[in-house]
C-alpha cells in the first residue's frame, strides 16, 4: 500500500457531508475524463498545430500521469468505501450482525453503540480495526480473508471472531471516561485488560447476538 | 458456456485466492492472548446467579474462564466469575489433613485424620447420644455432597442436627414459599426478565450481588425504556441508580411498606378479583389456621394506610402510593429480593407479603410476572433447600415432623421404620449456642466459615472452641479452621464433580477438569470415608457423583420437585435444566404452576397451585411487629451489612486473589451529616458498638446511606463486622437479623 493511500485513509473526513471516499472518487473520475478528452483533442484536433515536444508531454500526461492519479484515486476510493457498513453488509453473511445493530430493541453492544450515536459512521470498521497503521493493514487483510471465504463459499456457521479481540479498541474511547475509571473492578483487572487476558465483553456482554441465537448465515437454497 | 452470477464470483474468488493473497491469508487468524488446548462447559462457583462458563485448559491447568454464549447469561460473567481461574491457584490452598496435637494442627495421613474425626464423633455420641453431633454445611457444596451428608446424619447417625449457612441467608424465603405455595423455590425463571414491564427490587443490591442477572434486567431497560424499576433499599446502591423510584426505606420496616402497598392496591381496585376468587385463600399465622376472607384482609390493612406507616418506614405516603400504583398498573411485575428481606426478624412475614402482592394482583404465572427470590450462594437452592439439608427438612420438600414424609425417606433409604427422628434438629444459630452450652459436642463443618459469618460471632466462637470440630475446606487457614480439631483439605469447583443449582431452579453439572492440590479430596469422598468409619458404610451405597445423583433423582420422583428426567447424560450435554423435569424428554420448566408449561400442573385454567391441598395459594395477614432491638440513647444508630461486587462472603477466596487486594473492604459508610456531628472525617477510625460487640472500621462519609444508618461490608477480613450484628432470629425461619442492629458509632481517638 502506498504511503499516499495510508495518508488518505488516516486523513480526517471532509466536513459538511462530503466524504473522503466521494472526493477520491471524483478525483479519479475527473482524471479519467480529462485524460480521455485531452487525448482525443490532442490527437484529432490540435496535433498538427502543436510542437512535437508539447505533443509528447501531453501524451505522457494523458496516457500515464492522469491514469496513474486516477488509479490512486480509485484505490483510495475503494479502501475508503470499504469502511462503510454498507460495504460489509454487501455480503449477506453479515445480515444477522448488521440487522441486529440496526434493531432498536437489541441490547447487544453493537446495537447500543449504534443507537447512542457514539460511533457516528463506519461502525463495523471502527470496532474491527486496531489502531495505527498495522491495525489498518490487519483489517484490510482480514477483510480480504472474509471476501475470499465468501466468494469461495468456504465459511463456516456460526461465524466466530478468530483470536482475541483487542480491548484497546474499547479502551481507546472509554479508558479516560469517569464511568470507566471509577469502577474498582476495572482498576483491579487493569493489567489483564491491558494484556487482553480478560475481555471487556465478558462483563459487558457480547457485541453481536450470541452464536446460538443468531440466524444461520447460509442461504438455505445453497446448502 | 453459461455461468451463473454465483459461479462467476466463485471463479473470481478462486483466482484471487491463489493469485493474490492465497498463501497466508485464508488460514491467517489473530492470536489468542491465552492459548487454550480444550474448552469445557462449567458454572461459576460464586453467587446464586449461577452463570454458565466455558473453561479453557492447558497443560492440566485452568487457564481461562469465559461466559458461555449458549448459557442463560449469554456469555457474561462478573469479575468474580472471571476469577474462578485464580481461586484454584491462590497460595493458601489446603493440601494436607491435619489433627490438633498439643494445641497445634499438625500434618497427618488421611487415615489418621479420618480416624481421629470418627473417634471424636463416637465419643460425643457416647456421652450425649446422636443429638450430641451435628453437620453444618453450605450452599457451596455440590448437591450430591449435601444430600449424602443429610442422609448420613439423619438416616445413619440419627440426628436432625443438619443445618448450614443457607439458614443465614435463604431460610425466610424458603419458609415463605413453602407456607404460601406449599412448595419452596421461585416459580419463574430468568426469561421472565425479557417480558417484565416493572421490576420491583426489594432488599437486593442486584447490581453488585447478582450482577449478571442485573445486566439482563438492564438489557430489558435498554431495549424497552418504558419498563419501570422500583428499588426498595435503605442505601442508594448501584442498583438504585437504575431505579425509576427509589424508596430509601428505614431498615426492618418492609412488612409495613408491603402492607401499605396492599392497602393501596385494594383501595384503588388495582387487584385481580377473578384470580383472588379462584386461586387464593387468606390466613393468619400458619397454613392450617382458620380461613379468612378478603374483607378480613381489608380490615386488617386499615392500620397500614400509607399515611399511617410513612413515618415508620421513613418514606412519604406519596412514594408508597406511587409504588403501589406502578405495581398495580404494570402489565407484568417481576419482584426480586434477597438478604435485605430475608435477614430480619420479620423475614418470613416480609416474604409472605411480597408474594401476597403478586397474588392479589394476579401478577404470577404469566411471562414477566412473579415473585422471584435470589439465592446468595451457588447451590443454596439445589444443594440445601431441595435436598432438605436443613434441620427441619427432608429431601424434596418433605419435613421431619410429618410421619408420612419420614416413612417415605426411610423406605427410600432402606432404613428401619422410626429411624429418622421426628424432632427438628438445631438450626444454625441455636446449633452453635448448643456447642457453647456443651450439648452439641462434635460437629462437621464443610465449605463454610461460621467463625466469621455467624452474627454475634464472638459468642459462638466460644462454642467452636469447646466442641470437637472437624472442618473441611479448600482454603487453609480460615477463621473456622483455627478452631478445628481435625482439618480435612477439600477439592473445589473444577477439581471435583457435582451438580449445582441456581436461583431459577436450573441444575448444572460441574465436571472434574483438573486435579486438586496436594492430598485434597472431594467433600463427597470425605463424607463417605467418615460414614464408613462411623459404621454407616452400607447406607452410603452411592459413592460416585453420578450414582448419588441417580439416587437423588429417584428420591425426587413423584414429588413436587421431580428431577427424574435430569439424567447425567443430559446435564453433560445441555447448559443446565430447570425443574420440574419428570421425564427424559421434558425440556425443563420455566414457569411453575402454569398448566401447559409445568408438567405437574394438571388442572385447567390460569394456574394450579398443586403443592397446596386445595390448589390455592395463601395470602397471610402479616403484622409488621415490634423491632427486636430498638434505638436508644446508648445505641442510637442502625447498622446494616451487605456485600460489594468484587468480593464474596467472608472473602476466604476473594480475599486471597492478588488483583482484589487493593479493593477496600474495611470501611463504614456513614451519612455525611452524622459524620459531621461526630466530627469524623473520611479515613478516620470509628468504633461501632452494639449490645453484643465492637468493630473498628474506617469512616466513609457517603450519601448512599440515609441519616441514622451505617453500613459495613460482611467481607472485612481485618475486622469482625459480625461481632456487632444481631443474632435475633425470625421466629418461623430461625434466620438471624443481620440487616438491623442498634449501634453506637464513635470516633476513635489516636492511640486508643
Ligand atoms: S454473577 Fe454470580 S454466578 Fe455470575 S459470574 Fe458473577 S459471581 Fe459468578
Amino acid at each position: 500500500m502506498s504511503a499516499w493511500a495510508v495518508w488518505a485513509m488516516a486523513a480526517p473526513e471532509p466536513p459538511h457531508g462530503a466524504t473522503l471516499g466521494g472526493a477520491l472518487e471524483m478525483v479519479a473520475l475527473g482524471c479519467i475524463a480529462v485524460a480521455v478528452l485531452g487525448l482525443l483533442l490532442v490527437e484529432f484536433v490540435f496535433k498538427s498545430s502543436m510542437a512535437r515536444s508539447t505533443y509528447r508531454w501531453t501524451l505522457l500526461l494523458g496516457l500515464f500521469v492522469l491514469p496513474g492519479v486516477a488509479l490512486m484515486g480509485t484505490t483510495g476510493h475503494m479502501f475508503e468505501s470499504m469502511k462503510t457498513v454498507e460495504a460489509c453488509h454487501s455480503c449477506h453473511v453479515m445480515d444477522p450482525f448488521v440487522g441486529d445493530m440496526h434493531d432498536p430493541r437489541s441490547a447487544t453492544l453493537a446495537a447500543r453503540h449504534y443507537r447512542s450515536g457514539a460511533i457516528p459512521d463506519k461502525q463495523c470498521y471502527a470496532c474491527h480495526t486496531g489502531y495505527g497503521i498495522f491495525g489498518t493493514v490487519e483489517a484490510k487483510r482480514d477483510g480480504l480473508r472474509h471476501w475470499l471465504l465468501y466468494v469461495t463459499d468456504t465459511w463456516k456457521d456460526p461465524l466466530t471472531y478468530k483470536g482475541t479481540y483487542p480491548n484497546a479498541n474499547c479502551l481507546a474511547c472509554h479508558a479516560t471516561a469517569p464511568t470507566f475509571t471509577r469502577v474498582d473492578s476495572h482498576k483491579a483487572l487493569s493489567t489483564q485488560l491491558a494484556n487482553d487476558e480478560m475481555s471487556c465483553f465478558t462483563c459487558h456482554g457480547l457485541p453481536h447476538p450470541a452464536r446460538p441465537t443468531r440466524a444461520p448465515t447460509r442461504v438455505t437454497a445453497h446448502p | 458456456m453459461n455461468l451463473t452470477r454465483r459461479e462467476l464470483l466463485h471463479y473470481f474468488g478462486v483466482t484471487a485466492a491463489t493469485g493474490l493473497m492465497g498463501p497466508g491469508c485464508i488460514g491467517w487468524t489473530r492470536e489468542e492472548a491465552i492459548p487454550v488446548d480444550s474448552w469445557h462447559k462449567s458454572v461459576c462457583r460464586f453467587c446464586g446467579s449461577g452463570c454458565e462458563t466455558r473453561v479453557g485448559l492447558r497443560g492440566g491447568k485452568v487457564v481461562k474462564v469465559e461466559g458461555l454464549q449458549a448459557g442463560w447469561n449469554r456469555g457474561r460473567l462478573c469479575i468474580k466469575g472471571l476469577l474462578n481461574r485464580e481461586i484454584l491457584y491462590v497460595s493458601d490452598r489446603a493440601q494436607y489433613p491435619m489433627v490438633r496435637k498439643d494445641g497445634q494442627l499438625v500434618r497427618v495421613s488421611w487415615d489418621e485424620a479420618l480416624d481421629a474425626a470418627a473417634a471424636g464423633f463416637r465419643e460425643a455420641m457416647a456421652q450425649g447420644g446422636p443429638d450430641a453431633v451435628a453437620f453444618y454445611g453450605s450452599g457451596q457444596l455440590f448437591t450430591q455432597e449435601s444430600y449424602t451428608a443429610n442422609k448420613l446424619f439423619k438416616g445413619g447417625i440419627g440426628t436432625n442436627n443438619v443445618d448450614g449457612n443457607p439458614r443465614l441467608c435463604m431460610a425466610s424465603a424458603a419458609f415463605g414459599y413453602k407456607s404460601v405455595f406449599g412448595a419452596d423455590e421461585p416459580s419463574g425463571c430468568y426469561d421472565d426478565i425479557e417480558h417484565a414491564t416493572l421490576f420491583f427490587v426489594i432488599g437486593a443490591n442486584m447490581a453488585e450481588c447478582h450482577p449478571v442477572v442485573w445486566e439482563r434486567v438492564r438489557d430489558r431497560l435498554r431495549t424497552a425504556p418504558e419498563t419501570r424499576v422500583i428499588v426498595v433499599d435503605p442505601r442508594r446502591t448501584p442498583t438504585a441508580r437504575d431505579a425509576t423510584l427509589h424508596l430509601q426505606i428505614r431498615p426492618g420496616t418492609d412488612v409495613a411498606l408491603l402492607n401499605a402497598m396492599a392497602y393501596e392496591l385494594l383501595r384503588t381496585g388495582l387487584v385481580d378479583p377473578a384470580f383472588i376468587n379462584d386461586f387464593v385463600t387468606f390466613r393468619k399465622g400458619t397454613a392450617d389456621s382458620p380461613p379468612l376472607t378478603l374483607e378480613d384482609l381489608r380490615a386488617f390493612l386499615e392500620d397500614y394506610a400509607p399515611e399511617k406507616v410513612a413515618n415508620l418506614c421513613g418514606l412519604s405516603s406519596a412514594e408508597i402510593r406511587e409504588a403501589a400504583r406502578l405495581f398495580g398498573i404494570s402489565q407484568a411485575a417481576l419482584s426480586f429480593w434477597t438478604m435485605g428481606l430475608n435477614q430480619q426478624t420479620h423475614g418470613v412475614a416480609a416474604n409472605r407479603m411480597m408474594m401476597a402482592l403478586h397474588l392479589l394482583t394476579g401478577q404470577i404465572g404469566r411471562p414477566g410476572a412473579g415473585p422471584f427470590s435470589l439465592t446468595g450462594q451457588t447451590n443454596a437452592g439445589g444443594g440445601v433447600r431441595d435436598t432438605g439439608s436443613l434441620s427441619h427438612a427432608l429431601p424434596a420438600g418433605r419435613v421431619v415432623t410429618k410421619e408420612h414424609d419420614r416413612q417415605d425417606m426411610e423406605r427410600l433409604w432402606g432404613l428401619p421404620e422410626g429411624r429418622i427422628s421426628p424432632h427438628p434438629g438445631l438450626s444454625a444459630v441455636p446449633l452453635f449456642e448448643a456447642m457453647r452450652e456443651g450439648k452439641v459436642r462434635a460437629a462437621l463443618v464443610m465449605a463454610t466459615n461460621p467463625a466469621r459469618s455467624l452474627p454475634n460471632a464472638d459468642r459462638y466462637r466460644v462454642g467452636m472452641e469447646k466442641a470437637f470440630l472437624v472442618v473441611s475446606d479448600s482454603i487453609f487457614p480460615t477463621d473456622t479452621a483455627q478452631y478445628a480439631d481435625v482439618f480435612l483439605p477439600a477439592a473445589m469447583w473444577a477439581e471435583k464433580e457435582g451438580v449445582l443449582s441456581q436461583s431459577e431452579r436450573r441444575y448444572h453439572l460441574v465436571e472434574k477438569l483438573v486435579e486438586p492440590p496436594g492430598e485434597a479430596r472431594s467433600d463427597l469422598d470425605i463424607l463417605v470415608a467418615l460414614g464408613e468409619r462411623l459404621g454407616h458404610g452400607a447406607l452410603l451405597k452411592a459413592r460416585t457423583p453420578e450414582a448419588v445423583w441417580d439416587e437423588w433423582r429417584m428420591v425426587s420422583a413423584g414429588t413436587t420437585y421431580d428431577f427424574s428426567g435430569m439424567t447425567y447424560a443430559r446435564l453433560k450435554e445441555l447448559p443446565g435444566l430447570t425443574w420440574p423435569c419428570p421425564t427424559e424428554q421434558h425440556p425443563g420448566t420455566c414457569r411453575r404452576y402454569v398448566p401447559g408449561e409445568d408438567p405437574l400442573a394438571k388442572k385447567e385454567g390460569r394456574i394450579d397451585f398443586y403443592a397446596r391441598p386445595d390448589g390455592r395459594a395463601i395470602v397471610y395477614l402479616s403484622e409488621q411487629g415490634p423491632f427486636r432491638e430498638s434505638l436508644t440513647s446508648d445505641y442510637p444508630m442502625t447498622l446494616t451489612t451487605g456485600r460489594r461486587l468484587e468480593h464474596w462472603h467472608t472473602a476466604t477466596l476473594t480475599g486471597r486473589i492478588a488483583q482484589l487486594k487493593g479493593i477496600d473492604i474495611d470501611y463504614l459508610e456513614i451519612h455525611p451529616g452524622d459524620a459531621a456531628v461526630m466530627g469524623v472525617k473520611e479515613g478516620e477510625l470509628v468504633q461501632v458498638t452494639s449490645a453484643r460487640g465492637t468493630v473498628r472500621l474506617k469512616a466513609l462519609p457517603s450519601m448512599r446511606v440515609r441519616p441514622g444508618v451505617v453500613f459495613a461490608l460482611m467481607h472485612s477480613t481485618e475486622h469482625l463486622v459480625n461481632a456487632a450484628t444481631s443474632d435475633y432470629l425470625d421466629p418461623t425461619s430461625a434466620q438471624p437479623e443481620y440487616k438491623l442492629a442498634a449501634v453506637r458509632v464513635e470516633r476513635v481517638k489516636e492511640g486508643t
